[in-house]
């Protein structure tokens, strides 16, 4: 367990009683962060070329201290340590203002980014000679070379085959910019201009990102500040330990979960996750989380290079819920003592496995960690589908008569698992990335959509019903085009808990309804696809949660009237019989006499416990 | 009398509780004000009641009228409290969801695991799809289908709905479906109100478009018919005057305009309030300032800085994205009217509110529930007659109303309980006030606290505290603030078109595209009698480096490359750096204005005695005491007094604290401030 201590490097505790600063600074501290975030993110989002930052929005930021401890970070559970493989190749106290960092090793970073496609970029902000902060710009780009357009593809079966790899680099300099790594990286895109617009782009929300915090050190002064950053980090890991005990008695708590496969024939991948609580030899609670259990790496690229400070960030997340006074930070991940992996598993894949279609293990993780709150009596939501991106690369004719090249990476969303409290969500992808207007995606791209709607009856039933995946239908009018299709949750559907069941699976067919029709395999590249074909992407639900006869009827009625349940699921599942516009009372009484008996989880079945 | 030299103004600011009337003459700088109770059943009754009372004490006939400005929360009301018309929607066939899905996104700022998706305002049981399709550049690609359109408006009529808003894919590119479709519908169902994307909205982005629609259409019958009302009025009073209504973006507009597109004045009147706010802390040379603006049902929060009221194309009304131009201000469902309620045992103070009918329990309306007011008067922080005397407080009912409500339910004393309901309406609202400033990097602590409406001076000195900010000012009528605002306001007039493809600045297109623009503005300035010298307008480009998804609005200027520096300029300020790639022309628009005199510049007289009328028991925090009663009338400048006080005029009271001291500006306005060492 070499790394963990660098990945749970913990805030100074020497714990200084008396705080430099005060609540209300405190507070505007915080808001002023948020605000300069805020600022970067906008910058990037109106300046940046590529579809896949300006309107997808696949971007993030966040602030450091001046050890490099996130302080402020997104409201994303997939960072962990970023700064750790910086500080190894470039000391901290060598570094001065204007000096810029950048890469998008997954392996040489340990997963702080975990496919080549993202960049990071990280820069030191100093006062008065002194090194304060640090502040990062992230985003994925949309070509770094590879196998195929877009760099991600099923195919890949190393990550050399999957873009341009940048080990941690200076890129500038005391504020003097490295051209020449610049324009390596550029040449190796088959989008070179989107690849420098969006690059300067990321430099220059992190330029904005240094001034802003370095105005905030100017106004309350360095001091101040790190104690802020002390007090913003204590408070989350305070918060989330003491949850932490609500949750987890002392024991040993597993849960397991899977993906379906890699696109190479294997699987499906179990992922096992357990929570030990235990007493320390200093009285103090120990919390152990341990994924070491989890299946061997795979050969095609659903590995997930997870950084040790994931599992504590999406805890973090959890605990934190909605209070808005509350900073997702690594408090989280420092709130756990101990996070196993074990090496040449899918989890902690051996280089130079591939990493490219990792999504959708993170979203099985997320789903897991849910599950293991779930089991030890959390209150946590239902297991969510994962989101699903297809990548379409082809040539098309302009206007001028010549055949010109395409890539489009969508990105389209899916149906949330249902929580004690509220419904899932409903086709939505993730947080903060949207998704390619039809309007936009047609302005721009020889595609003509035919239909973008949620998919009946995809949502888990429940009582709190899991959210509906998306159909979106394609007109292709590209002359050709290879079409990758990253599906998972298709053999093992997201589950259901306390009385909820799983949610719709997904599929994507070429040309449904005729003779020409087919199914693709869930996970896989080299579709062929030619002007006039029509391919129907289907993506699925969230698991629902509690007895389905205990929803509302007035609640089954809008979702049958609105299209997100058939009146078919209504009778059978919910029993609620629904003629026209209205309830049958008289039947629907009838149907909810028979109330099915349920298990605490289901996944096509109910089923006590999940394996 | 009424003389040949005058030229008066009239602003009418209808608020949930009260109507603010403003006449000014713009010759001799005169103001007469009034203010009489809202009248939520019909508006236009205290619109007109308010006029006649100022033109009275003006001794002026109607006639004499030059303009009437009107500034109004009812669009924004019913967007808030979710009581617009029930709506349908009418889409292309395929993307019935569009909607509900959105942008596909859990917010940036929201957290997964809690985040619920916003109900959306239609739900997807009333969207109907009918077979028609544009294609992107605006080539029909599949003819409109009438009977599909009759067939919707067959199962519109079968829905109990008001309105219909209009929204097909690329509509903005071509409008000639959405209108046909709108045609169809007009015929087949003649008592409902139709919008559509193209009149409100014509740019790309299907959700966004189809939203502000749909907002459009839930606000459209409640405005048309109000304002249809307002004219008739008016004509019956032989008022000949053109009415001019707020526009959320700070100008006035002609009533053609925002019958069209009633959206516009979603924040109209709270935008009227910060363009007064502006011009009355101009006076008193204070340019920094937070302006709170409390109604009955709502609080507008603004941050004004250097005199700059910011405007925002990326704002919103409640929890909607509304992208049409507005001031950049934050709105709460938070106000004198809110209602305190207790629900398992945990008190909670809004968004519902009383209203002005029937209103706290102390308007003597019949209010049956617990409100704000309530809370104030139970505390003694209202004097016992508001309105110069024309409208009494009921104290018991008030007492009954809170013990019943309030303070029985949680086992509290009747004062605790008021108490109780302020601090939490007070809480909110710093919530607000930390969105507008410290979200967005300023320190409150650096700006003056403006509280304005009818409630908002007797919430001053408590939100000054919990934000720690140590001056508050206080309007000479803060009540009519917004009807100042309108006084103040330009009128205002966008005229855009996005080019059918982005592509080069091509100089001789640009020219005929203005032309055309120029012409609607002149067309726009003839329809509201704009003379020609008081006619401005702008050209501007918006440009972005080739495949950029936010444009620059750059002004125009002659010569491709003249204009590309121009951006590059802009670019690099704003963003720091600027590319090599082709700059594109996106948009162009004119920006017209038609110019209006000055605001109100009174004066108050040199006076520093402050002498107290009576004398009123309140429960203050420390314990009851007996407060001083001051006529803010009889206070002339360089008067100085101490808290706690409570200073009444017509429009507001104004309660100072404790712990502050204020002193009278010579323009009227109070300046209040915290002394030091207080320990609260």
């Amino acid at each position: 367990m070499s790394q963990s201590a660098t990945a749970l490097r913990q805030a100074d505790p020497s714990g200084k009683e008396a705080r430099i600063c005060d609540p209300i600074s405190l507070e505007i501290i915080r808001g002023a962060i948020a605000a300069a975030q805020s600022e970067m993110e906008a910058l990037l989002e109106r300046t940046a070329i590529s579809a896949f930052i300006r309107e997808k929005k696949d971007f993030y930021t966040a602030l450091f201290d001046a050890d490099g401890i996130m302080a402020v970070g997104s409201m994303v559970p997939i960072f962990g340590d970023m700064t750790s493989p910086v500080f190894e190749t470039f000391p901290p106290d060598e570094m001065k203002p204007g000096d810029l960092y950048w890469y998008n090793d997954c392996y040489g970073s340990r997963g702080a980014v975990s496919h080549s496609n993202d960049q990071v970029l990280l820069a030191p902000v100093f006062k008065d000679g002194k090194r304060c902060a640090f502040v990062m710009s992230w985003a994925h780009f949309a070509d770094i070379g590879g196998l195929r357009p877009g760099s991600i593809s099923p195919d890949a079966t190393e990550i050399y085959q999957e873009g341009i790899i940048i080990p941690v680099t200076k890129l500038a300099d005391q504020g003097k910019v490295n051209e020449a790594t610049l324009s390596i990286f550029h040449r190796n895109s088959r989008f070179p201009e989107q690849s420098n617009g969006d690059m300067r782009a990321l430099m220059a929300s992190v330029d904005l990102g240094v001034k802003r915090v370095g105005e905030i050190l100017e106004r309350f002064g360095a001091d101040t500040v790190a104690d802020a950053f002390s007090q913003l980090l204590d408070r989350t890991r305070k918060l989330v330990r003491s949850k932490l005990a609500d949750t987890f008695d002392y024991g040993t708590h597993a849960f397991t979960d899977a993906i379906d496969g890699d696109g190479h024939g294997n699987g499906p991948f179990k992922i096992r996750f357990s929570l030990t609580r235990e007493k320390g030899p200093d009285g103090e609670d120990r919390f152990l989380f341990d994924a070491s259990e989890s299946d061997d790496q795979a050969p095609g690229p659903v590995n997930y290079l997870m950084n040790r400070g994931v599992p504590g960030m999406a805890l973090g997340l959890y605990y934190l819920g909605g209070d808005p006074s509350q900073v997702c930070n690594a408090g989280g991940p420092n709130a756990l003592d101990d996070v196993r992996l074990r090496e040449g598993s899918l989890l902690l894949p051996r280089f130079p496995a591939p990493l490219g279609m990792r999504g959708l293990t993170t979203m099985r993780v997320i789903s897991a960690i849910n599950g293991l709150l779930n089991v030890a009596g959390g209150g946590a939501p239902a297991a969510n589908s994962a989101y699903v991106i297809s990548i379409m690369r082809g040539n098309f004719r302009a206007e001028n008569g010549n055949l010109e090249r395409f890539l489009l990476a969508d990105g389209i969303g899916v149906g949330y698992g249902a929580r004690p409290d509220a419904d899932g969500i409903d086709a939505v992808y993730f947080v903060a990335q949207e998704n390619y207007p039809v309007e936009f995606l047609e302005l721009g791209y020889p595609v003509r959509l035919r239909t973008y709607g949620v998919v009946p009856d995809s949502g888990g039933a429940g009582a709190n019903r899991g959210g509906c995946g998306i159909v979106r239908e394609y007109e292709i009018l590209a002359e050709d085009a290879v079409l990758a299709v990253r599906i998972d949750s298709v053999k093992n559907p997201p589950w259901g808990i306390d009385g909820g069941m799983s949610g719709g699976t997904g599929k994507a067919i070429v040309n449904p309804g005729t003779d020409r029709e087919r199914m693709l395999a869930p996970l896989s590249d080299g579709n062929k696809l030619v002007r006039g074909d029509i391919l129907r992407i289907e993506t699925g639900g969230g698991g629902g949660h509690g007895h389905p006869f205990d929803r509302p009827l007035a609640k089954v009625l809008e979702d049958v009237l609105g299209g997100y349940v058939s009146p078919e699921a209504a009778r059978t599942l919910y029993g609620a019989e629904i003629v026209g516009s209205r309830i049958d009372e008289v039947a629907t009484k009838r149907l909810r006499a028979q109330r099915p008996a349920t298990s605490r989880f289901h996944r096509k079945d109910y089923v006590d416990a999940l394996d | 009398m009424h003389s040949t030299d005058q030229n008066l103004s009239i602003a009418v600011d209808i608020g949930g509780t009260f109507t603010d009337i403003s006449l000014l003459d713009r010759v001799s700088g005169n103001v007469w004000r009034a203010k009489t109770p809202s009248v939520p059943s019909d508006p236009s009754e205290a619109f007109l009641d308010g006029i006649r009372l100022a033109l009275a004490d003006a001794g002026a006939p109607a006639s004499a009228l030059q303009q009437v400005l009107h500034g109004t929360t009812v669009a924004t009301n019913m967007i808030l409290e979710d009581k617009g018309a029930r709506t349908a929607l009418v889409t292309t066939r395929g993307f019935r969801h569009v909607l509900d899905i959105g942008r596909q996104d859990i917010p940036r700022k929201a957290n997964l695991y809690t985040w619920v998706k916003p109900q959306r305002p239609v739900p997807a049981s009333r969207i109907l799809e009918i077979d028609e399709r544009i294609a992107p550049g605006g080539a029909v690609e599949r003819e409109l289908d009438e009977a599909s359109v009759e067939l919707a408006a067959d199962a519109i009529a079968q829905m109990d709905v008001e309105a219909v808003a209009v929204c097909l894919l690329h509509a903005f590119a071509n409008p000639a479906h959405e209108r046909r479709v709108a045609e169809i519908l007009r015929e087949k169902l003649p008592e409902l109100a139709i919008t559509t994307s193209v009149d409100v909205l014509p740019v790309v982005r299907e959700y966004e478009r189809s939203l502000t629609t749909v907002l459009n259409a839930t606000v459209m019958p409640g405005v048309t018919t109000y304002v249809g009302r307002l004219e008739k009025r008016l004509e019956d009073e032989a008022v000949s005057a053109p009415l001019l209504l707020m526009q959320s973006n700070g100008g006035v507009a002609g009533a053609a305009a925002i019958r069209q597109a009633p959206a516009l004045t979603a924040l109209s009147g709270p935008a009227a309030g910060v363009v007064g706010a502006k011009s009355v802390a101009a006076r008193c040379g204070i340019e920094d300032i937070i302006t709170v603006d409390i109604g009955g049902t709502s609080a507008d929060i603004c941050l004004i800085k250097g005199g700059h009221i910011g405007l925002t194309q990326h704002g919103k009304v409640g929890e909607w994205p509304l992208p049409l131009p507005m001031v950049d201000m934050v709105t709460i469902g938070a106000g004198g009217g809110s209602i305190a309620a207790v629900a398992d045992g945990t008190l909670s103070v809004g968004p519902r509110s009383a209203g002005a009918r029937p209103g706290p329990a102390a308007y003597g309306y019949g209010g049956t529930e617990a409100t704000v007011t309530d809370a104030h008067v139970v505390l003694g922080h209202l004097p016992s007659k508001l309105l110069g005397g024309r409208m009494a407080l009921d104290v018991d009912a008030s007492r009954r109303i809170i013990a019943d409500k309030v303070a029985g339910p949680l086992g509290l004393s009747i004062e605790e309980a008021a108490r109780g309901i302020l601090a939490i309406v007070d809480n909110h609202m710093v919530g607000a006030v930390r969105v507008v400033s410290v979200e967005r990097g300023h320190d409150p602590r650096r700006f003056t606290l403006m509280p304005f409406g009818g409630a908002g001076p007797l919430h001053g000195c408590a939100l000054a505290e919990l934000l720690g900010i140590s001056q508050v000012m206080i309007a000479p009528a803060p009540g009519v603030l917004c009807a100042d605002g309108l006084l103040a306001a330009d009128l205002k007039a966008e005229f855009s078109r996005t080019l059918p493809r982005a592509g080069a600045i091509d100089g001789e297109i640009a020219r005929s595209v203005f032309a055309e623009l120029e012409a609607q503005a002149s067309d726009w300035f003839d329809i509201e009698g704009v003379p020609g010298e008081k006619r401005r307008l702008r050209r501007v480009a918006l440009l972005r480096y080739h495949g950029q998804g936010g444009e620059l609005a750059i002004e125009w200027v002659d010569g491709s490359s003249a204009l590309e520096k121009a951006f590059a300029e802009e670019h690099q300020a704003l963003y720091g750096f600027t590319l090599e790639s082709a700059v594109e022309l996106v948009t162009l628009r004119v920006e017209a204005a038609g110019l209006t005199a000055s605001a109100p510049t009174g004066t108050v007289s040199e006076d520093s005695t402050v002498e107290p009328y009576d004398k009123v028991r309140v429960h203050l925090p420390a314990g009851e005491a007996d407060v001083p009663l001051v006529d803010r009338a009889g206070l002339g400048s360089g008067a100085t007094f101490t808290g706690p006080m409570i200073l009444t005029q017509l429009d507001t009271t104004t309660f100072v604290a404790p712990g502050w001291s204020g002193t009278v500006d010579p323009s009227g306005a109070l300046i209040l401030s915290l002394k030091e060492n207080i320990s609260r």
